[in-house]
């Protein structure tokens, strides 16, 4: 074993400037910014008609809304869960966001009459196409979230995915609540929600191979051979 | 804190100095919190080994180094290294658990044998040292550091890799071609 002396000198002999990360705030509403552009364009691309003047009903904009208020929470939780030493506050309120995230769409889907006329859970066929979208759509902003979370420190790479996938799946499911009119909002609910639980179970379970100490010393040394221009 | 140690706050300035590539302020760092964390290690795991307790030390010091970005200069440097510290032990607890409930203990090396004479020998024959050292004196820069880190010193090939700042593929490489060319070296000179 070599002693922990000689470690050290290799470790200064090796030394490369690094950035330092930002705050994970501003690392958040970065990458909330263009989440929410590509969510936009996504709806927009795949919109069928009368879908967009559900926008102007208050019982599908107001969930949404905290949904984007939710999502901002989350990620900026999973951003601070990267970083050694950050204060567990931004953990609180990623909880406080999904709760009442969660407690809107609820409010929504068993409220009023909206339960009036629901169709059969299983039977809402179209209802696959949006747990497609929220996967699929979902997809390219996991791998964005996880390359931007990868240049943290993997402390907890459940905790973090998990915020992570929440994030990206209360965003998706923008998309999914207003590519198409839903006529039963209790089946959305099911399905929606359980596409989401899916994401993040995806997401967790692949958490510990993607954000781990090995894939972070192996890219901190790719990084390190890249800037000495050595092969 | 002993009182032979920096403040706190001098140890945030020298990783804001290691942060921008100032070597030997990452250096007097890294000695700095060095005994502190064999101190929380010791701590924590009472009852660990010497080699152990540094096997954690200096997987600490491989994440802190990796981790290093993340050190924000506007927070005090204490609970940034404490949280890695804290995360580090947890894993090697985990780790330990994994592996004690693998094993099975064996005390008795000395029943068992094998059919031929030379395995049972407790030591084989190592040649010529003395040539064997000159020999990895005289290789590339390259191939004598993934020698001495990967034979030598017995990393594994994540931390060799760490620590030089090479790629796992080219140890492997380098390392292929320093053993050749020593095998060629020490066989010229019977």
């Amino acid at each position: 074993m070599m002693s922990t002396d000689r470690l050290i000198e290799q470790l200064a002999a090796n030394l490369e400037p690094v950035e330092p990360l930002r705050a994970p705030g501003r690392r958040a509403a970065a990458f909330m910014l263009g989440a929410t552009l590509y969510v936009a364009l996504l709806t927009l691309a795949i919109a069928r008609p009368g879908a967009t003047s559900r926008g102007v009903d208050p019982a599908v904009l107001v969930p949404q809304l905290v949904a984007l208020v939710a999502s901002l929470l989350a990620v900026r939780a999973a951003f601070a869960s990267v970083v050694p030493g950050h204060d567990r506050s931004a953990l609180i309120w990623a909880a406080i966001g999904v709760v009442a995230w969660v407690g809107a769409l609820a409010v929504s889907a068993f409220g009023s009459d909206a339960s009036a006329e629901h169709e059969a859970v299983l039977g809402a066929r179209h209802e696959l196409w949006c747990v497609a979208l929220i996967l699929a759509g979902g997809a390219p902003l996991v791998v964005a979230l996880a390359a931007m979370l990868r240049h943290g420190a993997p402390l907890r790479p459940i905790t973090t995915a998990t915020l992570g996938a929440v994030a990206i799946g209360s965003l998706a499911n923008v998309a999914a609540c207003f590519w198409t009119p839903h006529a039963d909002r209790i089946s959305a609910f099911f399905w929606h929600g359980g596409a989401i639980v899916a994401l993040v179970l995806v997401c967790a379970a692949g958490a510990p191979f993607v954000l781990s100490w090995r894939a972070a010393r192996r890219r901190a040394a790719g990084l390190a051979r890249t800037s000495n221009g050595a092969v | 804190m002993a009182a032979t140690d920096p403040p706190i706050d001098a140890l945030g300035a020298l990783m804001r100095a290691a942060q921008r590539g100032d070597a030997a302020a990452y250096t007097e760092l890294l000695k700095s919190i060095t005994p502190r964390i064999r101190r929380v290690v010791l701590r924590e795991r009472a009852f660990a080994g010497l080699a152990e307790v540094d096997d954690l030390v200096q997987d600490v010091l491989l994440s802190v180094h990796t981790a290093r970005a993340t050190y924000d200069a506007e927070r005090p440097f204490e609970p940034w290294v404490l949280a890695i510290v804290r995360n580090r032990l947890a894993d090697g607890a985990r780790r330990y658990a994994r592996t004690a409930a693998r094993e099975v203990n064996w005390d008795h090396e000395d029943d068992v044998t094998f059919g031929a004479a030379e395995t049972n020998e407790e030591t084989a024959e190592i040649g010529d040292a003395r040539a064997l050292r000159a020999a990895v004196r005289a290789l590339p820069d390259g191939q004598r550091e993934a020698i001495e880190l990967l034979k030598l010193e017995e990393l594994s090939l994540k931390d060799a890799s760490a620590v030089s700042g090479t790629s796992v593929g080219a140890l492997k490489v380098a390392t292929h071609r320093a053993l050749r060319a020593l095998r060629r070296t020490l066989a010229t000179k019977r």
